[in-house]
């Protein structure tokens, strides 16, 4: 068994772009875990997807061997995702480490994941090692970046260490600091066995493989287990650790990081956050922490043009098996026809899942618009959860509807305060604070709606700020408001899929810019056709698509046959990948219209 | 080739390539003609001598009648001869005002023309510049009074409406005056901006107006009005004709007929196959002479296309189509196929089903090709589909 004294479990945590899976590749490299030939760029990132656009979506991992002060130690590292909508994945790889490397690009500054990380770190207890990353690049300016880390988060800037992943500078003083300041791990091998499952993966011939933090006792292959939580047992196949490649041991004792399969068939059974004891001795106490996975945006995906339902319902359920951090669930739209419900934990999420989707499985999907959870306060006092609009219940029954609030942090130049400012106003943000980093950038703190931030916010504030602003949000908790259901009709007819929840100030101004927007997409046809938003029986805006008055071929003979059947063909494809709703064929855009907050 | 077949014949040349013209051909200028009209010569004796009777002509192109005189006669004199011991219901030539003559007329009327179709367009000198047409409006009265002359008894003259700058006096006008020569026949033609024309390419570039919508579905029912006042009588969207004077030729299109085409970019239906000739007067000569046809692709059409090509032609003629006919034509219970689509577009007015026949309505012609697209699209690969053979290789073209 190794030197309990001698491990040091930490992750990584850092905004978007920062260098984490690049220095994660470098300590590896520099401590020989992995030879330079077999070196990968960002060997960490092994999902294609990841790979392409530059995050790291789960949480990785590599045990690695360093000596210092002539004394063996054993560095294992978790590599955590970086992203807002992987919160509690992080909070959960962070509860597994006894420290965390906190890195900020010294060009660009403190941004707000890495306020939000820094604040999980502190949560879980961890020790904090302010790492300056990027010192190689000529625009950096590490001493007053770290002033600014000591400003907004406390840490010293003194105690800061200066490093660039890509030159190898300051490696070695970050290994030492790693051994030095990083406390090793407690807890007590001879206790009942707790284990923090941080991750787990999907392997194609074996099952589910759990990533592990043995906080007391010790697992070895061939014991009984039982995931606390889940109240399921199951029995050990093999132990291990990433080296990084999965590498089995005899065994793992507290204070150890790893692996561990014991024939799980389906992530849906192993839940992050869990903790993991001995059938035949069990611990009393879980482990702190435990939430289940809370799915907080919402949105269908029907299947597009060339797939059919059968084909995406195994494409979702292919993916599930490998991320069972969304949910879906058939659903009917009058407009749509069958598709799927779906949960996200966020709108990136959201993002990821449809391309690994249409990637993974070549299926083509059509997505409507992302919606929150809402919850319907009913006049016989029962709570219900509605997902969608069309879940609404009667209004007549409604007491009052209650909506998602999250405090969102939002880190930009002082010079975009203003346009900052109007356009959280406009989105219902509630002002908490704002707080100076240095003499050039704030930290402004709102709470806002959910629903007001989800789909474009971030966008949004990127463009309004030059690219330099960045948000953070965690979600505080449900909150009444004078919410309403705006309803679309097209021709006298009502298209679920495009009814949307409102605040009631709000609806006069959505409404028109629905039906104005409908009214582009949709062509015109050989009648008239209203479009109308309304809310209730109550219409509040309308716009009118003229008939085509003079829509006729005015020379056709012989020659022509052919062409115009070509032709006719074309309209006949182009009208299949239409819904068919009162008569009016709408196309496929239109129902994403609804995302446009526009201006 | 044992029905009666429409012949048409495609003769490339123009004067002058107009404005809004998209169908093949060419300037004439000083390009020898004679090589292409032996090749036509060629195919047109090679297609008849596979048998089966011809009972109705049309000579089109481009304008058949800025031959020179030489080839000219050369051409209607094998034609005339090809068609000896033909039952022939009808003729036609397509000629342009300014470039009939008597003697060329002679030489159709000798070859066995009954029929001429005169592009008269419009009365207006301004229209005519509009469309970048050669003839002047008071070419068009002594390109009638020669037919007549030479014995031609029918005459139809197509006019355009939709012009830019045409009002609705302009067009009464122009309506009139075509009357009033007492022709058998007019066609009235809504200006199409078609692709690669450069009237479009004007359009697009914002040097033409384009007619307001409204204002062109207003002249297109002064033209119905005034053509049924004075006894001509719509059969088809853009044709009119006084009782018994339908084209018999562009029925045979209308109605799903066979018809042989012969002569570059010429289109046939023979025995169920339709196929387009080569548009290139050089690689037209040089296949004709090395292979002795000139098709450049083919198609055997059936089943739900077929049934598609009954639909979107059919009902542009205010007869309509007869469904059953259809429907044992294609293998596939067309009616029981659309029986959803057309209870809709009847309630709006816009087609009519007695019996087994579906028609256009006067108000459903504003909207046809509307009304087309609908219907065909539910049209779905029920059956087996349109086989398309294979397609040559198109050369380059040589001139």
């Amino acid at each position: 068994m190794f030197n309990r004294q001698h491990i040091r479990n930490f992750g990584i945590v850092a905004h978007i772009d920062h260098g984490k899976s690049t220095l994660a590749d470098r300590l590896l490299e520099h401590s020989g875990a992995i030879s330079k030939r077999d070196m990968r760029e960002q060997f960490l990132d092994d999902m294609e997807l990841e790979r392409e656009m530059g995050i790291t979506i789960k949480a990785n991992r590599a045990t690695i061997r360093h000596t210092y002060k002539g004394e063996e130690h054993m560095l294992n590292l978790l590599d955590t995702p970086g992203h807002v909508d992987f919160h509690y994945e992080v909070s959960r790889a962070l509860a597994a480490c006894d420290g965390v490397l906190l890195l900020v690009d010294a060009t660009q500054g403190v941004q707000a994941q890495t306020v939000a990380n820094a604040y999980i770190a502190v949560e879980a207890n961890a020790e904090i090692i302010l790492v300056i990353n990027k010192i190689d690049l000529p625009s950096a300016h590490p001493e007053e970046v770290a002033l600014e880390v000591e400003q907004v988060l406390g840490l010293s800037a003194d105690e800061a260490i200066f490093t660039s992943a890509k030159t190898g500078e300051g490696l070695d003083e970050l290994l030492a600091a790693i051994c030095e300041r990083i406390p090793a791990p407690e807890g007590n091998p001879d206790a009942p066995l707790r284990a923090l499952v941080y991750d787990a993966k999907h392997d194609p011939h074996r099952g589910v493989v759990s990533h592990i933090r043995i906080v007391d006792g010790v697992v070895k292959k061939g014991d009984k287990i039982r995931m606390m939580a889940a109240q399921t047992d199951h029995l050990v196949t093999e132990v291990g650790k990433f080296t990084p490649k999965m590498t089995a041991v005899a065994n793992m004792a507290a204070g150890e990081v790893g692996y561990l399969f014991a024939g799980i068939k389906t992530l849906v059974d192993v839940n992050i956050g869990d903790t993991i004891t001995l059938a035949s001795n069990p611990a009393t106490d879980a482990l702190p922490g435990y939430q289940a996975p809370n799915q907080m945006v919402f949105c269908d995906f029907y299947p597009g043009p060339g797939t059919e339902t059968a084909a995406l319902r195994e494409a979702m359920e292919q993916l599930w098996i490998n991320d069972c951090s969304f949910t879906y669930e058939p659903v009917t739209s009058d407009a749509l026809g069958i598709g799927f419900r779906c949960g996200f934990l966020g709108l990136l999420h959201m993002k990821i899942i449809q391309e690994r989707l249409e990637r993974e499985s070549d299926v083509n999907v059509v997505q409507t618009a992302p919606t929150v959870t809402y919850q319907i306060l009913l006049n016989d006092d029962t709570v219900e959860q509605i997902q969608s609009p069309s879940e609404m219940p009667d209004l007549s029954k409604i007491v009052e509807i209650r909506e998602p609030f999250c405090r969102a942090n939002i880190i930009i130049p002082a010079e975009f305060i203003g346009v900052v400012l109007q356009m959280s106003l406009e989105r219902r943000g509630e002002h908490v604070k704002t707080e100076y980093l240095s003499t050039t950038r704030v930290m402004i703190t709102f709470n806002f709606p959910l629903g007001e931030i989800i789909y474009d916010f971030y966008d949004r504030l990127k463009s309004f700020t030059k690219g330099y602003g960045t948000v953070d949000y965690e979600v505080t908790g449900f909150s009444g408001g004078d919410l309403v259901k705006l309803d679309v009709l097209v021709n006298n007819v009502l298209v679920d899929a495009l009814s949307v929840i409102v605040h009631r100030d709000k609806a006069q101004f959505r409404g028109r810019r629905l039906v104005s927007r409908l009214r582009k997409e949709i062509n015109r046809h050989m009648f008239e056709i209203p479009i109308q938003a309304a809310i209730g029986a109550k219409i509040i805006a309308r716009e009118t698509i003229k008939a085509f008055r003079k829509n006729v071929t005015a020379k056709c003979y012989g020659g022509d046959i052919t062409r115009k059947r070509k032709l006719l063909e074309k309209q006949k494809a182009g009208k299949r990948r239409m819904k068919n709703i009162g008569n009016v064929e709408i196309p496929q855009e239109a129902f994403m219209s609804i995302l446009d907050p526009g201006d | 080739m044992a029905s009666k077949h429409g012949l048409y014949v495609h003769l490339p040349f123009c004067e002058t390539k107009c404005g809004y013209c998209d169908f093949y051909s060419v300037p004439l200028m000083d390009r020898p003609t004679s090589d292409l009209v032996s090749a036509a010569i060629v195919e047109l004796k090679s297609r008849l001598n596979k048998g089966g009777s011809i009972r109705t002509v049309f000579v089109g192109g481009g304008t058949p009648t800025v031959l020179p005189i030489e080839d000219f006669r050369r051409f209607f004199k094998a034609l005339g001869e090809g068609l000896q011991g033909h039952c022939l219901e009808e003729f036609t030539v397509e000629a342009n005002p300014a470039t009939v003559d008597a003697e060329k007329m002679g030489f159709m009327v000798d070859s066995g023309t009954d029929r001429v179709s005169m592009g008269a367009q419009s009365w207006h000198a301004g229209e005519l510049a509009t469309l970048e047409r050669l003839h002047t409006a008071a070419d068009i009265e002594p390109g009638v009074s020669i037919a007549r002359a030479a014995g031609i008894r029918r005459i139809n003259l197509d006019l355009i409406f939709g012009i830019p700058g045409q009002t609705e006096a302009s067009w009464g006008e122009s309506l009139r005056q075509t009357i009033d020569l007492g022709v058998d026949h007019i066609s009235c033609y809504g200006l199409t901006y078609e692709p690669g024309t450069r009237m479009t390419a004007a359009k697009n570039a914002g040097r033409l107006m384009s007619c307001d919508e409204d204002f062109e579905l207003g002249l297109y029912r002064q033209a119905i009005a005034t053509l049924a006042e004075h006894g001509y009588e719509q059969y088809e969207i853009s044709n009119f004709a006084r009782k018994g004077q339908q084209s018999q030729h562009n029925l045979i299109y209308w109605r799903q007929e066979p018809y042989i085409g012969v002569g570059p970019s010429a289109a046939g239906y023979v025995e169920g196959l339709r196929y387009k000739n080569v548009a290139d007067i050089g690689t037209y000569v040089r296949w004709m002479g090395e292979r002795g046809e000139a098709m450049l692709d083919g198609e055997r059409v059936t089943g739900a296309d077929r049934a598609g090509e009954f639909l979107l032609m059919g009902l542009r003629l205010v007869e309509g189509v007869d469904l059953d006919r259809v429907s044992r034509s294609c293998g596939l219970d067309v009616l029981g196929v659309l029986a959803e689509r057309i209870d809709r577009m009847a309630d709006l007015g816009f087609v009519r089903l007695e019996g087994s026949n579906l028609s256009v309505t006067a108000a459903g012609r504003e909207v046809a090709d509307g009304v087309i697209s609908e219907l065909y699209s539910a049209l779905d690969g029920r059956c087996e589909q349109t086989v398309s053979l294979p397609v040559l290789q198109v050369p380059r073209s040589g001139d």
